[in-house]
């Protein structure tokens, strides 16, 4: 415990200094909080134009749409925010700049994680925010603590489904395995399915989804809970899967670094 | 201190071809090309020493500290380094070594030197009263006060080294990796460098690894030096031994005979002797039948040394 306190105290220290160090550099950060924005929300845009000629997809109105597309976009900021570094390890495998993290008594995956926030990122938490705020209101969303409870840790869990499928992907990195093409399509899948009701896909993608890459627990059953659509007992169980997942990815990760073989020998 | 036996570091990587479609190949072959980069190396050093590690470009010495300091698992042998398995203890193994990549800066790029001190007290839990110790010692030895808030992209090479090597003993390791901490600097900064070494190792009782292709530092630092060259120690001990050998009186002489006293002519028409004793009796016997037209005495030197144990 004492050890996890101190992991999270230096991963707080290194993740102000990476700040600092990206600070001096304001131009670049403001452009890249902006830009993220920008790009989520033509993302919504896109939807908004095709909800203009079908008032209705697999039976969701634009307001509940838009409450799942943010509750996706939330969960993915928050799974970004802390983990863009780890997306980028190829960058810091191929100029050696891992070594470091290996040198030093601290978990390397905390050091890693400490090296870099996605700043960009905090333009998708601020779209996904704003969208889940006017989304409720419109589409008449019940709140009751106990709601806003599941939503909150639906979200939690929505972001530790996502980081746990990068971070797998991820550590493949450290064997000097291009993983690029592979981190592309899993945030294309994420993104592109997760954004929308489950059903409009059906059949095998659907199912797909839900059982192999269980993108639809991110938002679409959550969400589908808050909306009143679902009523299942199971589905109050969505947000544990994230934490489910994370562990297994985890102990890929570790292994996959007794295999790391540093540059230039 | 540090046990080596039997290290082997053997680097696979999938079959690279070329050719029509030999992307294609290389994508999806199970062949495997196999580079033993650390071949069976077996050794052992005492606290308090200063030990050269060296060998020619690719010999396998980064390796062998990438798997000291646990960057690297290799693939068979056991490592002690402080009773300690370093890539499976790398915690508790890196608290009680420092590292120097002289190719490769540790400290944050972005930020001024002394941000990056304090990042590695907090990293090492040094307590702030051992860490403002131990800077104001570092401030004088290393001269860090005119760059300390200085970003670290904006340091010389000279000045950037003497961060990196404050943020190695900032926490005081018992013992120091250097791998070629004076590449590229400049005499008087290989200098501070080398002075620093010496009053680390003298102060602390300090173990230091050093590896480095500059033999003015292994001359000036090491009593003993390790040669490896494709993965395999060539020689282990102490450097007085290796250099060993008598100097040497190199003549020229007026007629360039075949053969004086027993010493051939060689190619470049000098005749070399070994000196024993006494020298001036030695060139007066040679003045006395030759008429000599230029003379020099040469020292036994580790480069020469050195580059002959290669060559075998």
């Amino acid at each position: 415990m004492a050890e996890v306190v101190r992991a999270l105290r230096l991963y707080v220290l290194l993740q102000r200094a990476s700040a600092r160090g990206a600070l001096q550099y304001r131009l670049n950060t403001a452009i890249g909080v902006l830009s993220g924005a920008i790009w989520q929300g033509t993302g919504f845009a896109f939807i908004w134009v095709v909800m203009h000629t079908f008032p209705s997809l697999a039976g969701w109105g634009l307001a509940e749409i838009a409450f799942l597309y943010g509750m996706r976009l939330t969960a993915h900021a928050l799974a970004m925010i802390p983990m863009m570094s780890v997306h980028d390890i190829h960058w810091v495998v191929r100029n050696g700049e891992f070594d470091r993290f290996l040198l030093r008594p601290l978990n390397p995956l905390v050091q890693l994680m400490g090296n870099r926030m996605g700043l960009a990122q905090f333009g998708d938490l601020l779209v996904g925010v704003a969208l889940l705020a006017v989304a409720s209101q419109n589409a008449h969303v019940g709140w009751s603590p106990g709601l806003i409870a599941f939503c909150a840790l639906a979200i939690v869990g929505g972001a530790l489904i996502e980081t746990a499928f990068l971070l797998a992907l991820c550590s493949l990195s450290l064997r000097m395995i291009d993983t690029f093409a592979l981190r592309v399509f899993l945030d294309d899948v994420f993104s592109k399915f997760g954004s929308y009701p489950m059903k409009i896909f059906g059949g095998v993608t659907e199912w797909l989804l839900t059982y192999v890459l269980p993108v639809a627990f991110v938002a679409y059953i959550p969400s589908s809970v808050v909306l009143g659509k679902l009523d299942t007992p199971w589905a109050l169980a969505a947000p544990l899967l994230g934490v489910i997942l994370v562990w297994p990815a985890y102990l890929i990760w570790r292994r996959q670094l007794t295999h790391y073989q540093s540059v230039g020998h | 201190m540090i046990r080596v036996e039997g290290l082997t570091k053997v680097f696979r990587r999938p079959r690279t071809f070329s050719g029509p479609f030999g992307a294609l190949r290389t994508l999806v072959t199970r062949q495997y090309e196999e580079r033993t980069a650390v071949d069976d190396v077996s050794f052992a050093i005492d606290e308090g020493e200063v030990v050269g590690y060296l060998g020619p470009n690719g010999a396998g010495k980064s390796t062998t500290i990438k798997i000291l300091t646990g960057i690297l698992t290799p693939t068979a042998g056991t490592v002690r380094v402080n009773g300690m398995v370093p890539w499976r203890d790398r915690s508790a193994n890196a608290r009680r070594v420092g590292v120097v990549f002289g190719q490769r800066s540790q400290l944050w790029w972005d930020l001024p030197l002394i941000e990056s001190l304090r990042l590695v007290g907090s990293l090492y839990d040094v307590p702030a009263a051992r860490f403002d110790a131990s800077l104001r010692k570092l401030r004088d030895l290393l001269g860090l006060d005119e760059f300390l808030d200085t970003p670290v992209r904006q340091l010389s090479l000279g000045q950037r080294m003497r961060g990196d090597l404050a943020a190695a003993v900032l926490y005081e390791p018992p013992l120091l990796y250097l791998d070629e901490p004076t590449v590229g600097l400049d005499v008087l900064a290989k200098e501070a460098v080398r002075e620093f070494i010496v009053e680390t190792n003298r102060t602390g009782r300090t173990t230091v690894i050093l590896t480095t292709h500059d033999l003015a530092d292994v001359e000036a630092l090491c009593k003993r030096i390790i040669l490896i060259d494709h993965g395999k120690v060539l020689f282990d001990g102490a450097i007085d031994a290796l250099v060993d050998q008598p100097r040497r009186l190199v003549v020229l002489l007026e007629s360039a005979p075949e053969e004086v006293r027993g010493v051939s002519r060689d190619d470049e028409g000098r005749h070399v002797f070994d000196i024993h004793g006494d020298l001036p009796a030695l060139i007066a016997a040679i003045s006395a039948e030759h008429t000599i037209r230029d003379l020099s005495i040469e020292e036994p030197d580790l480069e020469s040394v050195i580059k002959g144990i290669y060559a075998r």
